[in-house]
């Protein structure tokens, strides 16, 4: 009966934690829409090399000359190391086209907000660089991905 | 609250100057092991808190004396906590000023503070109990509140480290004034 009685008592929050990871246990799902995709072709203007996400800033100029601040985030500064890019691949200045999906908080302030899966530099070179498992689409983007 | 939280801001800042600090932010690996150690520390010292809490209420080797299990448990246990302070230090230390603005990281300080004295106060009843119900299924009532206290307090403070990860209410994400006051956001501060 006591046995019963401990294993009913470790199972709860076990549910409870459950059902809430769910909802929020991948970093993904938690910041990012996935029914917003975007592609932004744009300037680097400052890396953030950190952990435990990096963060590409750049300047997207669109249709009508406007420009657009966005700060995308990657993967582990690791994860970017060997995924074949690091903090001096991406110099400010650098033209390069992101894949990936937008912030669910969408008022951009102070720029707006993505999480990048793969990353083309201007000689057609691609590199992915988000991270693995934390419930990112399969867009095919990230080579780990099975299918 | 604003002198408090200024004074916080400039530690943090001033704390983010070292370059000690930043190398570890930069790191390939340190920041990575810091966090995995962090966490795997965690489940040996909660595990063996929540063992010796559970004994209390009835609900585990309800036929091991009490004293004799928090004796022998509180050891790995400590050596979990040390290995999760230092950790979590160093994990602050790598990024101090999102960290030292962070909702979660403030309501877990509060929460570990709650914890701490429910220690203190859980210890000072264990010594003057005395040893008459060390073989019997539960402890005193005192003790038992104490224990389910420990659980609730934990459950939470783990909670809260979890959710640090999230910018929801990140300054740089401009919450409402009383969520930023909280948080500890400067009016006009340097981002980092």
């Amino acid at each position: 009966m006591r046995t019963i009685r401990l294993l009913a008592l470790m199972l709860l929050p076990l549910a409870a934690l459950y059902s809430w990871q769910a909802k929020g246990h991948h970093a993904f799902s938690a910041e990012f829409d996935k029914e917003a995709p975007v592609s932004l072709e744009g300037v680097v203007t400052k890396v953030e090399w950190i952990n435990p996400h990096a963060w590409i800033h750049l300047d997207v100029t669109g249709g009508d000359g406007s420009t657009v601040a966005w700060m995308v985030e990657g993967g582990t500064p690791n994860t970017l190391l060997r995924g074949g890019v690091n903090k001096n691949s991406v110099p400010i200045g650098t033209s390069i086209k992101v894949r990936g999906y937008q912030a669910k908080d969408k008022r951009c302030a102070p720029a707006c907000k993505a999480n990048g899966r793969d990353l083309t530099f201007s000689d057609g070179r691609k590199v992915f660089m988000g991270s693995s498992g934390t419930g990112a689409p399969k867009d095919g983007s990230d080579p780990r991905d099975r299918r | 609250m604003d002198v408090f939280n200024q004074l916080i801001y400039d530690f943090a800042a001033w704390v983010d100057t070292h370059q000690w600090s930043t190398a570890l932010h930069e790191s390939f690996y340190v920041y990575n092991w810091i966090e995995s150690t962090h966490v795997v520390a965690l489940t040996l010292s909660l595990g063996m808190l929540f063992l010796i809490d559970l004994r209390m209420l009835g609900l585990a080797m309800a036929d091991i004396p009490a004293s004799t299990l928090a004796r022998r448990l509180s050891l790995p246990m400590f050596l979990g906590f040390t290995v999760m302070i230092i950790t979590g230090l160093l994990l602050f230390y790598a990024i101090p000023v999102r960290s030292a603005q962070s909702l979660w990281l403030r309501i877990k300080l509060v929460l570990l503070f709650a914890a701490a004295i429910n220690a203190w106060l859980f210890h000072r009843r264990l010594r003057t109990a005395g040893q008459s119900w060390d073989t019997a299924v539960k402890a005193p009532v005192r003790l038992q509140v104490g224990a389910s206290l420990s659980i609730t307090l934990w459950v939470l403070i783990v909670i809260c480290g979890r959710l640090i990860a999230y910018d929801w209410f990140d300054c740089r994400a401009e919450p409402s004034s009383f969520i930023a006051t909280l948080a500890g956001c400067i009016a006009d501060q340097e981002q980092f």
